[in-house]
């Protein structure tokens, strides 16, 4: 974007009359989003607490430099980053998976797309608890006892969610089976948007399935890939739900989130301006990924 | 994920969700009136929020404001129920936008918090002192604040060790007959362990580790208390501090000691809630709230014991709810009269028959037919009469002891070094003592 030459504008009127369509959400972008992010970044240069009676004083940059102090806000940082390596490859491939799979006809191809999709329409809250009951230590519970089974009885029970090797996975793994049908359904979509007769040509040029789906199929999924990389990127830094209610950030810190540790600081807490400072440092974060994604990938079409 | 819809949301987005939020809830709070009768043709009413617990209880205030209604006070009341998660911040809400009532119902800890913010008016002249001295001195304690009472509950809470009968029979254990009789900590784990060989999967305690939140506050800071820890302390300047209170060696030892009972196993991690109910389990630490479907399940095998002595005696967690009158209402008379009904002996009694809670004054209490002499929940009366129950810490900065004890708490669930647990939420909560602006703050005020 931006890089383009100013090109000489044909039709001057619509311009105009496009500045007044878009001024309504401009204006609410304004002041529901930037507005209220200048005043983070305003408290999180002040040491305000929620409801303090005394008025907040100017501490200049004590409050991030005491999050690169906090081991709470340095783990939160890597385990987002873990949550995203982890996640994004992981769900975009199923979900490709799964979408290559049920473009064929077959019988039971709808309940099945409508069982993947299901998920999704789950509120994070019910799935979560559902996956902590799954969860459950010792050999009554189902993942454990699933697990004993598959391994003829080798596989040792273990308390999934307070074990510091396997919290964040289990997360991971809840999460991927909540938002795979989303993403699933749009790269679906983008399938059936491909035209058949590439795939004509391509079976006349003698490729086999392996080739048509490279220089076919994926090309043709472009746009849908980059969208879907890009949101489930923005979601993993924003996990906040699973970690909630399955993990409380723990065992030690060991599933905490930028977005956790905001909530807690601003609100259980009540200290306002530490919860401003890490959402800065989130929403900069956010910006500097769909920043990098932009330019790693040359994307140039306008996407959603 | 969380949300399907691509949702590039900054930080900004958040921060105006919770402006949006707040709104909304202060707008939801205005249209939760319950169906109380109108006011009077010339005063204008007296505005009462609560939290909406319990359907019992909830229906037993409901009552009590149509009683106080019909008896033709110079101000009626207008009752109005806030949803209880929650409950904290909506209040909160309201009160930054100088909406609060007349007569406030508060969560006990909380109090010193919303004195420090100035919102409160002291009961001191509003109360009769007969009705004072009645008081159990648990809750006076929970609502006295720098030397003058703020709030006053009409009912306290009760926390011990139910036990089945039968299971502890056949354990060969002796049962204490009193609070001062409690088990020595080492007597207990050997209970345990004798319980574990008849059972089949070795865990016999519920310690309601599914609870989480305030309930880790509430029911294990009694034990550091027991063991001669704590969470707070006065310093030798006279001011509260966590270090060499809360990460002290007494502190460790006592959390040390829970951690041993989850590492062997001997503890249910009840994800369903029912471990003491449906069986699983000979032993539950719990609250006087459990108390109605515990006696369900197992009737006359149902016991009711002391939580066990960690070295300096058997302690107990308090606090409940608690009335308070704002420092904004206009006419405080008015709120105190409504207050002095609910305090009447006959009114505590049908609050506390609806949920079972420990009547507030030592009258109801002789007449109520759970706590009075040979009632089941008796041992619950005498830990609050006996000065066995000890209040959360009373400091303005509560918010932030309570959240780092919980998160502490959590490691040690989770098997991490305790003694490294407790010193870091020490760190936290004397940094915030120290700089939030909270003032001197005298112990046991």
């Amino acid at each position: 974007m931006g890089r383009r030459p100013p090109a000489p504008d044909p039709f001057p009127e619509e311009a105009r009359a496009g500045r007044w369509l878009t001024a309504p959400a401009l204006l609410g972008l304004a002041l529901f989003v930037l507005l209220p992010f200048l005043g983070a970044v305003a408290f999180s240069l002040t040491d305000l607490r929620l409801g303090s009676p005394r008025g907040p004083s100017f501490v200049g940059l004590e409050q991030y430099r005491r999050l690169l102090e906090d081991p709470a806000f340095l783990a939160a940082l890597r385990n987002n980053l873990l949550f995203a390596l982890g996640v994004v490859p992981l769900q975009t491939g199923l979900a490709l998976l799964l979408a290559l799979g049920l473009r064929r006809r077959f019988p039971g191809r709808a309940p099945l797309r409508t069982l993947l999709f299901l998920p999704v329409v789950f509120p994070m809250a019910l799935v979560a608890v559902m996956w902590t009951v799954l969860y459950a230590p010792g050999p009554r519970g189902a993942v454990n006892a699933l697990l004993e089974t598959a391994s003829l009885g080798l596989w040792e029970p273990r308390d999934f969610l307070h074990d510091p090797a396997w919290a964040l996975p289990a997360v991971m793994l809840t999460s991927i089976w909540q938002g795979v049908g989303f993403q699933m359904v749009v790269l679906l979509a983008g399938l059936q948007a491909i035209p058949r007769e590439l795939y004509e040509a391509a079976r006349v040029d003698g490729a086999g399935p392996w080739r048509q789906f490279l220089h076919v199929t994926l090309p043709g999924l472009r746009n849908p890939l980059l969208f879907v990389v890009l949101v489930t990127a923005i979601l993993a830094f924003r996990v906040f739900d699973q970690i909630q209610i399955m993990t409380q950030g723990g065992p030690g810190h060991a599933t905490t989130t930028l977005m956790y540790e905001a909530v807690r600081a601003a609100f259980v807490r009540q200290q306002l301006a530490q919860g401003a400072a890490l959402s800065v440092v989130f929403f900069l974060l956010v910006l500097g990924l769909t920043w990098l994604q932009r330019r790693l990938l040359r994307q140039r079409a306008v996407l959603a | 994920m969380a949300e399907t819809a691509g949702r590039a949301a900054g930080a900004g987005r958040a921060i105006a969700g919770v402006a949006l939020a707040g709104a909304l809830l202060a707008l939801g709070a205005c249209g939760r009136e319950a169906p109380a009768p109108g006011p009077g043709p010339r005063a204008a009413p007296v505005t009462v929020w609560a939290h909406a617990g319990q359907e019992a209880e909830r229906r037993a205030l409901e009552a009590q404001a149509a009683r106080y209604n019909a008896s033709g006070p110079v101000r009626p009341v207008r009752l109005s129920f806030l949803p209880e998660g929650g409950y904290n911040a909506q209040v909160q809400a309201a009160a930054l936008a100088g909406d609060l009532p007349c007569l406030l119902e508060l969560d006990g800890p909380y109090l010193a918090h919303y004195v420090w913010q100035g919102r409160l008016r002291p009961l001191d002249g509003l109360l009769p002192a007969a009705l004072r001295e009645d008081l159990l001195p648990s809750v006076l304690a929970q609502g006295r604040y720098r030397g003058r009472l703020y709030g006053v509950g009409t009912f306290d809470s009760g926390l011990g060790l139910y036990g089945r009968r039968s299971l502890l029979d056949v354990a060969g254990a002796e049962l204490p007959e009193g609070p001062g009789e409690a088990w020595p900590v080492e007597r207990f784990e050997a209970l345990l362990e004798r319980l574990a060989e008849a059972d089949p999967d070795g865990a016999v305690l519920d310690l309601g580790l599914q609870l989480r939140g305030e309930w880790y506050t509430y029911a294990f800071a009694p034990a550091l208390h027991s063991a001669g820890g704590g969470l707070l302390a006065p310093g030798p300047d006279g001011r509260l501090r966590a270090h060499g209170v809360l990460d002290g060696p007494a502190s460790v030892a006592a959390l040390e000691r829970i951690q041993g009972w989850i590492r062997r196993g001997r503890v249910d991690p009840n994800l369903d809630e029912a471990a003491f109910a449906s069986g699983r389990v000979a032993l539950a630490w719990g609250g006087h709230w459990d108390w109605p479907r515990y006696r369900e399940a197992w009737g006359e095998d149902l016991v009711l014991l002391p939580l066990p002595d960690f070295g300096q005696g058997s302690r107990t967690g308090q606090g409940s709810w608690v009335w308070t009158v704002t420092a904004s209402c206009p006419h405080p008379e008015a709120a105190a009269a409504f207050l002095r009904f609910l305090l009447r002996p006959e009114e505590i009694l049908a609050m506390t028959a609806a949920n079972a809670a420990v009547p507030a004054r030592r009258s109801a209490v002789a007449r109520s037919p759970l706590y009075g002499p040979g009632g089941p929940l008796r041992l619950f009366a005498e830990q609050l009469a006996g000065g066995r129950a000890v209040p959360r810490p009373r400091t303005a900065a509560y918010p932030v002891v309570t959240a780092a004890f919980q998160e502490a708490f959590a490691a040690v669930r989770d098997g991490l070094d305790v003694a490294a647990a407790l010193r870091r939420a020490a760190e936290a909560i004397d940094r915030e003592l120290a700089e939030g602006g909270y003032g001197a703050e005298a112990a046991g005020t």
